[in-house]
């Protein structure tokens, strides 16, 4: 991904826990100058702080290169491991994809 | 649905047997009534033990075993995820060290000991489990 006018999307499902914390880093690795990252978790039914650590690390990757992301979470697990955390007010969290799209499309402008 | 009062689980201790050890724990918890969201919060918090005891319990040795025990007691339900490796205090790193954070924000009370290995001992309310307690033995 290099093309400055698009955004880049990274699309995981099912339950995100320790055993696939590779996978994870491995997914969220974006290359280029995306105009914003849309992280589409909406069909992730599960997530532990592994997810939690790898955001984290991801969101201070982009920070540094000024680049904005969403995410996109439906499962309400997912959502309260974020408030127990401590840490929702690092993300912008959407429920629906159009929401999150216009959030990336504002924070570009 | 029938309720089960007492639950013992051994699985070594490796991320890829934590899935299938959080979804036994959901089962139970089914049976004994906890509603699905509570029962997400409960078995988060003990996958978050589960998870310290697979990343951090016995470094290279691949067959050490974690327990998971869990009993509906007058205090609440009483989960306790136990292992025998060797605990390491470990220096805080910036985006690690969520699991205790999150066990304490959904259990009422939260121990750990290292006494041979860790135990983390969790204390959930009552009104979660509507099964009856155990008579004391």
């Amino acid at each position: 991904m290099s093309d400055a006018s698009m955004l880049a999307v990274v699309k995981m499902d099912g339950e995100l826990d320790i055993s696939r914390r590779a996978e994870i880093r491995a997914a969220l690795a974006i290359d280029g100058q995306p105009a914003g990252v849309l992280v589409d978790f909406a069909e992730v039914t599960y997530a532990d702080s592994s997810a939690i650590s790898e955001l984290l690390r991801f969101r201070a990757d982009l920070g540094r290169r000024g680049l904005a992301v969403a995410l996109l979470i439906k499962s309400p697990q997912f959502k309260r491991l974020l408030e127990y955390a401590g840490v929702s007010d690092a993300f912008a969290v959407f429920d629906e994809r159009a929401d999150a799209l216009t959030y990336l499309g504002s924070a570009r402008r | 649905m029938s309720s089960v009062s007492e639950l013992r689980l051994s699985r070594v201790a490796h991320p890829s047997a934590i899935k299938s050890l959080r979804h036994a724990f959901m089962a139970f918890l089914r049976a004994n009534d906890v509603s699905e969201d509570c029962a997400a919060d409960i078995a988060t918090a003990v996958g978050e033990a589960l998870a310290n005891a697979a990343e951090h319990a016995y470094g290279e040795n691949l067959s050490g075993l974690v327990e998971v025990y869990a009993r509906v007691e007058p205090e609440g339900l009483v989960v306790e995820v136990l292992d025998r490796g060797v605990f390491v205090e470990r220096p805080r790193r910036e985006g690690r060290g969520f699991g205790l954070r999150i066990m304490k924000a959904v259990a009422r009370t939260v121990s750990i000991d290292h006494d041979g290995g860790t135990r983390v001992r969790m204390v959930f309310d009552a009104r979660y489990v509507r099964s009856q307690p155990l008579e004391a033995s």
